[in-house]
């Protein structure tokens, strides 16, 4: 003993060496050894279920900071820190996540961004809503606002998902959750949509009721856009079915004889009452516009364009609330296109042949009154008309012959008639026009086959 | 204290070697060394350390640093012993050649 205590006392010079060392250990060790022990704590920790998680590392102590959802899972997740190898001492800054009372959720879209607010259980269930968000947001923003809470009710997550799919249908809007309460708001993307947000809803899960909900359809869009530069007519929007879409087409084909149709209507249920009629009416209105719109949002229809000449924008203007069925409601924003240069009798004449090419001036059957669909055609030949004011114009009836001679005669006069009273109406002098009818006398083509009966009937105009 | 003693391996051998060359040189040494009452702070210095770092009450990095510190100076200890040892050894066998 006595020897080792000699030798032991001859030790302490090799301590200054080594007080060197430890404060090198000491400088270069203390940061990297924090760093491995958050590091590895950080991995430890990853399979727990916590929210905002924080680790410091002072030495071989650790602070550790989370929001636990459970006071099991907070338990646990400090045990599993004071497992790490070489961790000393654990400060615990866990807390429980508050309890929500009651526990509310609400998604709401608009044009730019999807939001979801409200509270949230837990991490997966959050990453579960946020990824059927990004499903129906349909390219825009997801804002995520939600916060963890505890007092969830049970079944929340497949509600939740079953009202983000709701969102999905509505074209802006808003649901919610309020504990089982369930509200919605908005306007439907598609018509129909808000009938299969309500069937869907019948499947909420068990224990939560619709509180509200308001959601509205969205309006019945019919749309017309007529481009004289293209020279295409083209409708848009909905129909209430087949019959109603064929009958549309073909008055457009009636009232627009220039134009290219393109046919884009869809046919879909919720047309309000009338709709085949107001729409007649107001294609018969834009047919005597140069250039113009036409769009019905449900019983609204509103038009805009340039009208030939003053008199006929008056008459669209005042005259399209009356054609449209009760209910309807009009607003015609109708300005006058700037008149045509002035030409002489001969290339009037020309353009009066040309227009009447493609097509005749239609009467109600036996009877001298110009048939609605025509007015689009009459009002271009009183704008060829009010082109060469220094002429005068002659209006010349004819009839197929069909019916005694006399009455025709008479109906082809009346018909001339008619027409020229249509250009006095539309402001040209009396002394520059008149009528003359020359019955069946005067055929153009066969009076043998419907075709050639129908060239037949028509009204010519002669400059002189 | 595995882990510790694991992540500063390096830091530790290098102590044990100081340790080595000290117990090595110290046998034959012809100095006194350290004085009774020298050696029986240095024990008490030694025994207060151990305690506060087996008690934990020492906080944050300089608990880190005391454990360090003990470790070393463990490294060392032994690495004195063993070199010691040695030197005795070759010294033993150096008097019974002659």
């Amino acid at each position: 003993m006595r020897t080792l205590l000699r030798v032991v006392r001859k030790w302490w010079p090799g301590l200054i060496p080594l007080a060197i060392l430890w404060g090198l250990a000491a400088w270069f060790s203390t940061v990297p050894f924090e760093a491995n022990l958050a590091g590895r704590t950080a991995l430890s920790l990853r399979e727990t279920i916590l929210d905002k998680t924080r680790i410091e590392a002072a030495g071989r102590d650790l602070t550790v900071g989370a929001d636990a959802f459970s006071e099991d899972g907070r338990r646990s997740s400090i045990a599993i820190a004071e497992a790490v190898p070489g961790v000393r001492l654990v400060h615990d800054q866990t807390r429980i996540v508050d309890e929500a009372k009651p526990f509310t959720w609400a998604a709401e879209r608009n044009v730019s961004r999807l939001t979801l607010s409200g509270n949230v259980p837990l991490p997966a269930v959050r990453a579960r809503l946020l990824e059927a968000s990004r499903g129906i947001a349909g390219g825009i923003e997801v804002a995520d606002q939600m916060a963890f809470a505890r007092g969830v009710p049970p079944r929340f997550e497949a509600t939740a998902l079953l009202l983000l799919e709701q969102l999905g249908r509505l074209r802006d809007g808003k649901v919610a959750l309020s504990d089982t309460s369930v509200r919605l708001s908005g306007i439907a993307r598609e018509l129909g949509g808000r009938e299969a947000i309500a069937a869907a809803l019948r499947n909420l899960p068990e224990g939560y009721a619709v509180a509200e909900n308001a959601v509205a359809a969205p309006p019945y869009i019919f749309q017309v856009n007529k481009d004289p530069v293209a020279a295409t007519l083209t409708l848009g929007g909905y129909v209430p079915d087949n019959a109603a879409h064929v009958a549309l087409i073909e008055a457009a084909k009636r009232k627009f004889l220039n134009e290219k149709i393109v046919d884009n209507l869809k046919a879909s249920v919720g047309a309000p009452a009338g709709f085949v009629d107001a729409a007649t009416a107001a294609l018969g209105a834009l047919s005597r516009l140069s250039t113009g719109s036409l769009t019905m949002s449900d019983r609204k229809v509103k038009l805009s364009g340039d009208a030939l000449y003053d008199v006929a924008a008056d008459e669209i203007r005042t005259g399209l609330p009356g054609e449209l069925p009760k209910g309807w409601h009009a607003e015609a924003e109708v300005s006058t296109r700037p008149p045509a240069s002035a030409v002489d009798g001969t290339v009037c004449e020309q353009l009066f042949t040309e227009l009447l090419g493609h097509g005749h001036i239609r009467f109600v059957s036996g009877q001298a009154d110009i048939d609605n669909d025509s007015r689009g055609l009459m009002d271009r030949l009183v704008e060829i008309a009010l082109r060469c004011p220094t002429s005068n114009l002659e209006i010349v009836g004819h009839t197929d012959s069909d019916g005694d001679e006399a009455t025709n005669m008479r109906l082809s006069e009346r018909r001339a008639q008619a027409v020229l009273d249509y250009m006095l109406r539309a402001g040209l002098p009396a002394d520059r026009l008149h009528a003359v009818g020359y019955g069946q006398t005067q055929p153009v083509a066969s009076n043998d086959t419907a075709e050639g009966k129908a060239q037949n009937r028509r009204i010519e105009f002669r400059v002189r | 204290m595995l882990f510790l003693a694991e992540f500063h391996w390096a830091w530790l051998a290098a102590a044990g070697v100081v340790g080595l060359l000290m117990g090595w040189v110290g046998v034959v040494h012809r100095s006194g060394g350290l004085s009774r009452r020298g050696l029986q702070w240095a024990a008490a210095v030694l025994l207060l350390a151990a305690a506060s770092a087996f008690a934990r009450i020492v906080p944050g990095r300089f608990g880190y640093w005391l454990d360090l510190g003990l470790l070393m100076f463990a490294a060392y200890i032994i690495g004195c012993a063993i070199g010691a040892w040695l030197r005795e050894l070759v010294v033993a066998d150096h008097r019974s050649a002659s």
